[in-house]
């Protein structure tokens, strides 16, 4: 009776967890098949659900005559470099934040919550006034700065989060010994902050690598486009075929899966001790 | 005091880049959203900038749609937040017992938190298509229509279909935090229910569910926040469109801004939604125990 229960339940268990991974996978799987698929057969009626023949068409049109190679140049150029600004920084003042006691701490704290809550389409319109003025519209420089802002105060509390669970005698020994504050940090701390490093800046990738609004209000020149913006224009221009599209997004989606495959561990990790946001 | 002088510019020195940062790019253009929204700047009218009051306000307001454009919000919000935890809760419970795979399968359900909604959209607008989307097909080849629907264009529709991409987007995000909330259960609370003989329902309403209330509770709280300003897939799907049957406080704000180039306008939406945000929050945390918040 026990016994067959149990069956029942482990059975239940393996078809609710069967439904969830198909759920997850085939909306990915539909894009990456419209891709390969030979463009005479991706309006066809009935659909076709399997390509006759496997076509790279698409994604030959995608970087030939579209150029969607400088595109994805310009955004990792741009991920990358907003990402490693927003962690150094964020280590810093997160280590600060997490190791040491001084007056109005907490108040920083909770203003570091509040800031992270604003959403970057919010501050855009003011952000381009600004940067209109600065000449920094149109500028890859400009959609850097404004991504290390957005990443900045989340990121803080990320580090703060991974320098509070780092033992504080480790670091006290170390400074008995003789060591400056500084070369304890280097020598001791960031060391076992590497898992906490991997998912600020993991974190902060996504997220820039995603961001479209901003990013499609500053850059309006072809050459200067990121994946995002270069996506919004091609549903923008009439003429579009699925296939090209479907291939660029299979394209523009590569990185972040890549990037959340290597460092999912550590991105649950950051989400869930010690911060609040997505 | 040489240490403690030294002492306090070492933590100075180490806070300035963040709040530079922060000053510079969050702080001051919120402050000039402020002051942008009570003026007239547009992109034809940059040099000659006055202040109108709350004209802006007022033209949001009396546009015929508003209240529709609020009540999506709502909508958008709610729908999304309760299906999303429902489901991402089922499979956090899925996962709480170790099995052969764990981990390569939350890889995989767990990599759509990590895409861009934007992209996520246009790739189900796809699967939706009224003619070749996948959907349709397999919709009709069930029997359950008897011909394609036209998920997107057809304003009936449009809303349903731009919260279940929503929902299934969001299901990751809840399933980890759940699923770290319930790992941190002791194995020794419900074997003491289990030599007390609780049946398996009896075990989740009294003990886990009690448990993870805290992370569920400010889990929805910042998702309900991070919801109402995420536009990513709607834009992706419809734009906010047909006849704005779709369109959000978010959406509405950045359409305003692309198609109307009307700054200030779009600027006092965007105090509007600060202020929501504001009260929502404040709203929140009276009503539930501050104490229970895992800030």
């Amino acid at each position: 009776m026990k016994r067959s229960k149990r069956t029942v339940l482990n059975i239940l268990r393996g078809a609710g967890l069967a439904f969830y991974l198909a759920l997850a996978i085939f909306p990915l799987l539909w894009i990456f098949i419209t891709s390969i698929k030979p463009p005479e057969e991706v309006y066809t009626f009935p659909i076709k659900y399997w390509p006759s023949k496997i076509s790279w068409a698409s994604y030959e049109y995608l970087f030939g005559f579209a150029d969607f190679g400088k595109y994805f140049l310009n955004s990792i150029f741009v991920s990358i470099s907003a990402s490693l600004v927003s962690t150094v920084i964020a280590l810093f003042s997160g280590y600060v934040l997490a190791k040491m006691r001084f007056k109005g701490k907490y108040f920083l704290v909770v203003f570091l919550f509040f800031v992270q809550m604003i959403p970057a389409y919010l501050l855009m319109i003011p952000q381009y006034t600004m940067f209109s003025n600065l000449n920094l519209i149109n500028r890859l420089s400009g959609i850097i700065l404004v991504y290390i802002g957005l990443g900045a105060a989340f990121s803080t509390i990320m580090a703060r989060g991974f320098f509070v669970r780092i033992p504080k005698s480790l670091e006290e020994s170390a400074l008995m010994d003789g060591c400056t504050r500084l070369k304890a940090l280097f020598k001791v701390t960031l060391p076992l902050m590497l898992p906490g490093v991997a998912a600020i800046f993991s974190f902060s990738f996504v997220q820039n690598w995603n961001e479209i609004f901003t990013a499609a209000l500053f850059l309006n020149s072809d050459s200067k486009m990121t994946v995002p913006v270069a996506l919004y224009s091609f549903i923008s221009k009439a003429g579009i075929q699925w296939n090209v599209l479907a291939a660029g997004i299979v394209v523009s989606l590569i990185p972040t899966i890549a990037v959340f495959a290597f460092a999912q561990k550590y991105i649950v990790a950051g989400l869930t001790k010690g911060s609040v946001k997505e | 005091m040489m240490k403690n002088r030294k002492r306090f510019w070492f933590i100075f020195w180490m806070l300035v880049p963040v709040f530079s940062v922060i000053g510079f790019l969050s702080v001051y253009p919120t402050i000039k959203g402020f002051i942008l929204a009570f003026q007239n700047y547009t992109v034809f009218t940059f040099n000659r900038i006055e202040f109108i009051g709350w004209d802006n306000f007022e033209e949001i307001i009396t546009d015929p749609d508003f209240l529709m454009i609020l009540w999506n919000t709502v909508i958008w919000i709610g729908v999304s937040v309760f299906f999303q935890l429902l489901l991402g809760l089922g499979l956090a419970l899925l996962l709480r017992k170790p099995f052969k795979g764990r981990g390569i399968y939350s890889g995989l359900v767990f990599y759509p938190w990590a895409l861009s909604g934007f992209a996520i959209g246009l790739l189900w607008s796809w699967l939706l298509n009224g003619q070749f989307g996948i959907i349709n097909d397999l919709l009709l080849k069930m029997n359950i229509i008897e011909e394609g629907i036209q998920f997107l264009s057809n304003p009936d529709t449009a809303m349903l279909s731009v919260l279940i991409v929503n929902i299934w987007y969001g299901i990751p995000f809840f399933a980890i935090m759940c699923l770290a909330a319930l790992q941190s259960i002791p194995d020794s609370v419900y074997e003491a229910a289990d030599i007390d003989g609780a049946s398996g329902w009896a075990k989740l309403v009294k003990i886990t569910l009690p448990y993870i209330r805290p992370t569920i509770i400010s889990t929805v709280l910042v998702r309900s926040i991070w919801i109402m300003n995420f536009p990513d897939v709607i834009y992706g799907m419809t734009r906010g469109g047909p006849a704005n049957s779709t369109e959000i406080l978010s959406t509405h704000m950045i359409n305003i801004v692309y198609y109307e180039n009307d700054f200030s306008k779009a600027s006092a939406l965007g105090v509007m939604v600060i202020l929501l945000l504001l009260v929502y929050t404040l709203l929140y945390l009276g009503f539930f125990n501050r104490g229970e918040m895992e800030l």
